[in-house]
């Protein structure tokens, strides 16, 4: 059993999108805009040429943030959002009845409808396909070629993942909102 | 008609043709071709949806609930101020307002049912709801307690109208009570379903739990006044009758000063202070013309007309709820549109994209169809009953 998070230095990230690609390629996600378990974030940059304001132009990589008090899981009406042995936030399709109750729930707008189940999809830390394969590491960490993503047991104080949660600093994205997500962007 | 134990006491005359028998005026003709068109487009909305699923309707992933949550909230709330009203009578036993009970029991049932079907074409597995609701209970979700409360609920109004029916008022009034008390908390639960919701800002907290009461109410007077107007055709002459008007009149200009008083807090808490999420939000819901719809129809033309002569004016007081009745539609579609409105993700997500600023939502011809649907099945099933049943007084009674 472990406690699986994602650690992302997102300043490395260059938007080449490779993360959101193999997510749907490994994951059989739906085509379409509007159906995907992980996206890149981006802001065009403020102020006006050459007083261009780069900062403001980050981009941020986000995805379901696999809340240890996930707003999702409590509002289901059925229990079809449940935590895993490995504490990820998961959807038994079988149980889903599409009431779209955690899709508003959520604060990261993380969820979407899967229409040939006609159930609520999400990123499940490649759980069904790579981790069920045995390896280690998720798809979009896998691809990611400036190395963004660290994901590992939060539990296991000599996982790379915990290591730079001691060392760097970091800050979850509505930390206010009680969520308590085990993503982690490193600053 | 005896059905076992049972005895339902339906009008000797009730038969289809009893149904089909109605005063062939203009008024008359042109609502039976409204109600039968809109059946027809329930029929046709309902068929679109089980060929394309979700994608006939306008809802997408920022914007999932759309203009069905509306009209089943509609039509929910409807059935809670129906029993709200039903229970002044004979639950509560306040003499002047018996003689509307039975209608108005009648009505709270008729109207859920017409949610629950809306509803059932929302939900994407509503068989599946049924199965997992009893053996996989979500506790902490208010859409269960909601949807749980609500069908017991509807078991206890059918029980108390039988009641009703029978003249049994003793038992009709346990379940009555029962039923009013179970309903108040299905339909609190509703507004627990947004109030409850973390990361809406603009929705979260106590207000729509208790403001869900307090607008159930007044619909259900709004209600009352159209069945009532249609019963007597507008010719309220008759003494307890136009006693039992007045008296729901004056409750409802209390009942709208009240909400008036409680809208303008829930405005200018949210304003205040110009919480990212919640003020701009407000600010943006006030420049709309739908939630100016709402205060006019549902709060201000009513009231005006109750302040003319503190309620002594039923046949404006009919037209008055008609218009009421737009202004809650509009009502319910602004509440769950305003909770939707403000994006959770404001980043662009694909090349050559605007930065998200307010999430549009106009519902489909499929949504229109069925929300329509709905409207025509309940005036039919009411029709119905109206000609099975004696919804009056009986009297001695």
């Amino acid at each position: 059993m472990a406690r699986y998070g994602m650690a992302l230095d997102y300043k490395n990230c260059i938007n080449c999108k490779a993360c959101e690609v193999a997510c749907k390629e490994e994951n059989g996600v739906e085509l379409g805009a509007e159906k995907h378990r992980i996206w890149v974030g981006g802001n065009d940059p403020k102020g006006e040429w050459p007083l261009l304001d780069i900062a403001s132009a980050a981009f941020l990589p986000s995805q379901c943030q696999q809340c240890e008090d996930a707003p999702c899981q409590e509002v289901c009406p059925t229990h079809a959002t449940y935590y895993d042995e490995n504490h990820v936030v998961r959807v038994d399709s079988e149980k889903c009845i599409l009431c779209s109750y955690c899709m508003n729930a959520c604060p990261y707008d993380a969820r979407y409808v899967d229409d040939r189940t006609m159930t609520v999809d999400k990123c499940t830390f490649c759980s069904d396909t790579r981790l069920a394969r045995g390896e280690t590491t998720t798809a979009c960490q896998n691809t990611c070629p400036t190395k963004v993503r660290t994901f590992g047991d939060l539990d296991d104080p000599n996982s790379e993942i915990s290591e730079l949660l001691r060392t760097r600093e970091h800050f979850s994205l509505k930390a206010h909102l009680g969520t308590n997500p085990k993503l982690f962007y490193l600053t | 008609m005896k059905i076992g134990p049972l005895n339902i006491p339906l009008k000797e005359d009730f038969s289809l043709k009893s149904i089909l028998g109605f005063e062939k005026t203009p008024l008359n003709m042109l609502i039976a071709v409204a109600t039968l068109a809109m059946l027809a487009m329930f029929v046709i909305g309902v068929a679109n949806y089980l060929v394309h699923g979700h994608e006939a309707y306008g809802v997408t992933r920022q914007h999932p609930w759309g203009l069905l949550i509306a009209v089943y909230i509609f039509f929910v709330v409807s059935s809670t101020g129906f029993c709200i009203v039903g229970s002044l009578g004979d639950v509560f036993g306040f003499k002047d307002f018996t003689m509307i009970s039975k209608r108005a029991i009648f009505g709270s049932i008729v109207t859920i049912l017409a949610g629950f079907a809306v509803i059932a074409f929302e939900i994407g597995h509503p068989v599946r709801m049924m199965i997992y609701n009893v053996i996989s209970p979500g506790l902490t979700s208010a859409i269960w307690w909601m949807g749980t409360l609500y069908g017991l609920y509807l078991t206890f109004m059918i029980i108390e109208f039988y009641f009703l029916l029978n003249n049994d008022m003793k038992k009709a009034k346990i379940f009555g009570l029962t039923g009013l008390l179970v309903g108040l908390a299905a339909h609190s639960n509703l507004g627990g379903v947004f109030g409850f919701l973390n990361a809406r800002t603009i929705s979260n907290g106590v207000y729509y739990p208790t403001y869900f009461i307090l607008t159930a109410f007044i619909t259900g007077i709004y209600l009352s006044f159209i069945v009532m107007g249609f019963r007597y055709k507008l010719n309220f002459s008759d003494e307890k009758v136009k006693k039992l008007l007045e008296g729901l009149a004056k409750i409802q200009g209390l009942l709208i000063s009240i909400l008036i008083f409680f809208m303008t807090w829930k405005l200018l808490t949210d304003v205040y202070g110009g919480m990212p999420t919640r003020a701009d939000v407000a600010h943006h819901m006030l420049h709309t013309g739908a939630f100016w719809t709402e205060v006019i129809c549902a709060m201000l033309i009513p009231l005006a007309v109750i302040l003319k002569d503190f309620g002594k004016s039923p046949v404006l007081m009919f037209w008055a709820s008609l218009i009421g009745m737009v202004g809650i539609f509009f009502m319910r579609y602004n509440l769950v549109h305003d909770t939707q409105v403000k994006p959770l993700q404001m980043m662009k997500i694909t090349e050559y994209q605007l930065p998200p600023e307010w999430i549009e939502y106009f519902p489909s011809a499929t949504e229109i169809m069925i929300a329509l649907g709905g409207l025509g099945l309940c005036i039919l099933l009411y029709y119905v009953g109206t000609r099975a049943f004696n919804l009056d007084e009986e009297e001695g009674h």
